[in-house]
Protein backbone atom coordinates (compact mmCIF):
# COMPACT_ATOMS: atom_id res chain seq x y z
CA UNK A 1 0.00 0.00 0.00
CA UNK A 2 1.46 3.85 -1.07
CA UNK A 3 2.25 5.74 2.14
CA UNK A 4 -0.13 8.41 1.28
CA UNK A 5 -2.40 5.44 1.00
CA UNK A 6 -1.82 4.30 4.76
CA UNK A 7 -1.79 7.65 5.97
CA UNK A 8 -5.08 8.74 4.40
CA UNK A 9 -6.49 5.54 6.23
CA UNK A 10 -4.58 6.25 9.13
CA UNK A 11 -6.29 9.76 9.78
CA UNK A 12 -9.74 8.65 8.94
CA UNK A 13 -10.04 6.28 11.88
CA UNK A 14 -9.62 9.41 13.81
CA UNK A 15 -12.20 11.69 12.19
CA UNK A 16 -14.78 8.99 11.66
CA UNK A 17 -14.32 7.65 14.88
CA UNK A 18 -14.49 11.08 16.53
CA UNK A 19 -16.26 13.20 13.48
CA UNK A 20 -13.82 15.66 13.56
CA UNK A 21 -11.63 17.14 10.88
CA UNK A 22 -8.69 16.38 9.69
CA UNK A 23 -7.14 20.17 10.63
CA UNK A 24 -7.33 18.61 14.56
CA UNK A 25 -5.46 15.20 14.52
CA UNK A 26 -1.81 16.85 15.11
CA UNK A 27 -2.30 17.38 18.63
CA UNK A 28 -4.99 15.19 19.50
CA UNK A 29 -4.76 12.80 23.01
CA UNK A 30 -7.17 10.60 24.71
CA UNK A 31 -9.16 12.55 26.85
CA UNK A 32 -8.37 15.84 24.74
CA UNK A 33 -12.24 15.99 23.41
CA UNK A 34 -14.78 14.46 24.95
CA UNK A 35 -15.32 12.08 22.06
CA UNK A 36 -12.15 10.03 23.16
CA UNK A 37 -13.29 8.79 26.16
CA UNK A 38 -12.62 4.90 27.24
CA UNK A 39 -15.86 4.42 25.01
CA UNK A 40 -14.69 6.24 22.17
CA UNK A 41 -11.20 4.47 22.39
CA UNK A 42 -11.98 1.02 22.13
CA UNK A 43 -14.15 2.23 19.22
CA UNK A 44 -11.38 3.62 17.13
CA UNK A 45 -9.46 0.62 18.22
CA UNK A 46 -11.67 -1.39 17.37
CA UNK A 47 -11.72 0.31 13.50
CA UNK A 48 -7.95 0.43 13.56
CA UNK A 49 -7.90 -3.10 13.88
CA UNK A 50 -10.27 -3.95 10.69
CA UNK A 51 -9.17 -1.48 8.39
CA UNK A 52 -5.24 -2.76 8.88
CA UNK A 53 -6.29 -6.09 9.81
CA UNK A 54 -4.22 -6.51 12.71
CA UNK A 55 -4.89 -7.20 16.42
CA UNK A 56 -3.41 -4.97 18.65
CA UNK A 57 -1.81 -6.14 21.87
CA UNK A 58 -3.37 -5.25 25.26
CA UNK A 59 -0.35 -2.99 26.75
CA UNK A 60 -0.65 -1.31 22.95
CA UNK A 61 -3.85 -0.12 23.32
CA UNK A 62 -3.13 1.18 26.74
CA UNK A 63 -0.09 2.98 25.38
CA UNK A 64 -2.10 4.06 21.98
CA UNK A 65 -2.69 7.78 24.14
CA UNK A 66 -2.19 10.17 20.90
CA UNK A 67 -2.66 10.81 16.92
CA UNK A 68 1.15 10.65 16.83
CA UNK A 69 2.34 8.01 19.24
CA UNK A 70 -0.44 5.48 17.75
CA UNK A 71 1.96 5.94 14.32
CA UNK A 72 4.78 4.55 16.30
CA UNK A 73 2.93 1.83 17.57
CA UNK A 74 1.85 0.95 14.57
CA UNK A 75 5.35 0.55 13.47
CA UNK A 76 5.38 -2.73 15.63
CA UNK A 77 2.58 -3.98 13.49
CA UNK A 78 4.91 -3.38 10.19
CA UNK A 79 2.37 -0.41 9.34
CA UNK A 80 4.52 3.44 8.61
CA UNK A 81 3.22 5.90 8.67
CA UNK B 1 -37.17 -5.93 34.89
CA UNK B 2 -36.87 -9.36 33.87
CA UNK B 3 -39.13 -12.23 35.82
CA UNK B 4 -37.37 -15.10 34.33
CA UNK B 5 -34.53 -16.11 31.82
CA UNK B 6 -36.14 -18.85 29.33
CA UNK B 7 -33.11 -19.44 27.48
CA UNK B 8 -29.14 -18.37 27.08
CA UNK B 9 -26.51 -19.36 25.16
CA UNK B 10 -23.71 -17.54 27.28
CA UNK B 11 -21.78 -14.74 25.10
CA UNK B 12 -25.06 -15.15 22.21
CA UNK B 13 -28.20 -15.36 23.32
CA UNK B 14 -30.72 -14.37 26.23
CA UNK B 15 -34.52 -14.83 25.93
CA UNK B 16 -36.85 -14.34 29.06
CA UNK B 17 -40.10 -12.18 29.75
CA UNK B 18 -41.52 -9.85 32.31
CA UNK B 19 -44.95 -9.98 33.01
CA UNK B 20 -46.81 -6.30 33.69
CA UNK B 21 -49.60 -7.34 36.16
CA UNK B 22 -52.52 -4.73 36.90
CA UNK B 23 -50.77 -3.33 40.19
CA UNK B 24 -47.20 -2.46 38.61
CA UNK B 25 -46.57 1.24 40.40
CA UNK B 26 -46.33 3.02 37.22
CA UNK B 27 -49.43 1.87 36.02
CA UNK B 28 -51.63 4.78 37.67
CA UNK B 29 -49.82 7.60 37.12
CA UNK B 30 -48.51 6.31 33.17
CA UNK B 31 -51.27 7.31 32.70
CA UNK B 32 -54.17 7.88 34.31
CA UNK B 33 -56.92 6.54 32.34
CA UNK B 34 -54.87 4.97 29.53
CA UNK B 35 -52.42 2.87 31.83
CA UNK B 36 -49.51 1.54 29.71
CA UNK B 37 -45.84 0.36 30.21
CA UNK B 38 -42.69 3.67 30.19
CA UNK B 39 -40.74 2.80 26.95
CA UNK B 40 -37.56 3.49 29.64
CA UNK B 41 -38.48 0.55 31.31
CA UNK B 42 -39.36 -1.45 28.33
CA UNK B 43 -35.46 -0.58 27.59
CA UNK B 44 -34.75 -1.10 30.25
CA UNK B 45 -36.07 -4.60 30.34
CA UNK B 46 -33.99 -5.11 27.05
CA UNK B 47 -30.40 -4.23 28.23
CA UNK B 48 -31.25 -6.23 31.44
CA UNK B 49 -31.94 -9.18 29.27
CA UNK B 50 -28.45 -8.30 27.01
CA UNK B 51 -26.76 -8.01 29.99
CA UNK B 52 -27.58 -11.69 31.03
CA UNK B 53 -25.93 -12.95 27.88
CA UNK B 54 -22.49 -11.22 28.86
CA UNK B 55 -22.61 -12.32 32.43
CA UNK B 56 -23.24 -15.41 32.32
CA UNK B 57 -19.96 -16.29 30.39
CA UNK B 58 -17.35 -17.69 32.34
CA UNK B 59 -15.51 -15.44 35.19
CA UNK B 60 -18.35 -12.57 34.61
CA UNK B 61 -21.13 -13.73 36.93
CA UNK B 62 -22.39 -10.40 39.27
CA UNK B 63 -19.88 -8.01 37.54
CA UNK B 64 -21.28 -4.37 37.60
CA UNK B 65 -22.48 -3.77 33.87
CA UNK B 66 -23.14 0.23 32.33
CA UNK B 67 -25.41 0.93 29.37
CA UNK B 68 -23.45 3.31 27.04
CA UNK B 69 -25.70 3.98 24.63
CA UNK B 70 -29.45 2.65 23.12
CA UNK B 71 -31.11 3.50 20.05
CA UNK B 72 -35.02 2.08 20.39
CA UNK B 73 -38.03 2.52 18.66
CA UNK B 74 -41.17 1.82 20.28
CA UNK B 75 -43.99 0.22 17.95
CA UNK B 76 -46.74 -1.16 20.21
CA UNK B 77 -48.05 -0.08 23.75
CA UNK B 78 -47.95 -2.33 26.45
CA UNK B 79 -50.92 -2.53 28.67
CA UNK B 80 -51.63 -4.11 32.21
CA UNK B 81 -51.78 -7.98 32.14
CA UNK B 82 -49.79 -8.39 29.15
CA UNK B 83 -46.14 -10.37 29.02
CA UNK B 84 -43.51 -8.44 27.29
CA UNK B 85 -41.41 -11.59 25.69
CA UNK B 86 -37.45 -10.18 25.67
CA UNK B 87 -35.10 -11.52 22.55
CA UNK B 88 -31.59 -10.67 23.09
CA UNK B 89 -28.52 -11.17 20.76
CA UNK B 90 -24.89 -10.05 21.04
CA UNK B 91 -23.57 -8.55 17.95
CA UNK B 92 -19.53 -8.22 19.46
CA UNK B 93 -18.16 -8.59 23.00
CA UNK B 94 -14.54 -7.47 22.97
CA UNK B 95 -12.20 -5.65 26.00
CA UNK B 96 -15.41 -5.14 28.18
CA UNK B 97 -17.52 -3.69 25.57
CA UNK B 98 -20.37 -5.34 24.07
CA UNK B 99 -22.84 -4.41 21.03
CA UNK B 100 -26.44 -6.06 20.89
CA UNK B 101 -29.54 -6.32 19.53
CA UNK B 102 -32.89 -6.79 21.67
CA UNK B 103 -36.73 -7.01 20.38
CA UNK B 104 -39.57 -6.67 22.91
CA UNK B 105 -42.82 -9.34 21.71
CA UNK B 106 -46.19 -9.09 23.05
CA UNK B 107 -48.95 -11.34 21.85
CA UNK B 108 -47.08 -11.96 18.59
CA UNK B 109 -46.03 -8.37 17.84
CA UNK B 110 -42.94 -6.50 18.26
CA UNK B 111 -43.68 -3.95 21.15
CA UNK B 112 -39.87 -2.54 21.07
CA UNK B 113 -36.86 -2.80 19.42
CA UNK B 114 -32.88 -1.59 20.72
CA UNK B 115 -29.68 -1.36 19.25
CA UNK B 116 -27.64 -1.17 22.44
CA UNK B 117 -24.26 -0.95 23.92
CA UNK B 118 -23.21 -2.03 27.39
CA UNK B 119 -20.20 -2.20 29.02
CA UNK B 120 -18.52 -3.84 32.21
CA UNK B 121 -16.36 -0.97 33.29
CA UNK B 122 -14.46 -3.32 35.11
CA UNK B 123 -12.58 -4.57 32.09
CA UNK B 124 -12.75 -2.19 29.71
CA UNK B 125 -11.26 0.28 32.11
CA UNK B 126 -8.27 -1.89 31.61
CA UNK B 127 -7.51 -1.27 28.26
CA UNK B 128 -7.74 2.46 27.97
CA UNK B 129 -4.93 4.82 28.41
CA UNK B 130 -3.54 6.01 31.73
CA UNK B 131 -4.46 10.15 32.25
Amino acid sequence: MKKEKIIDKYNEVFTKSFKIKKDKLKNLKYDSIPQWDSIGHMSMIGRLEEVFKISLEMDDIIDFSSYEFGKKILKKYKIKL
Amino acid sequence: MIDYVTKVIPGKIANGYKNFTNNEWFFPIHFPGHPNVPGALQLEALAQMLTVAITTLPGYKGKITHAISHTVRFKREILPGERLEIETKVLSWKRGLCKGLGKGIVAGEVACEAEMIITIPEILEKYTPKR
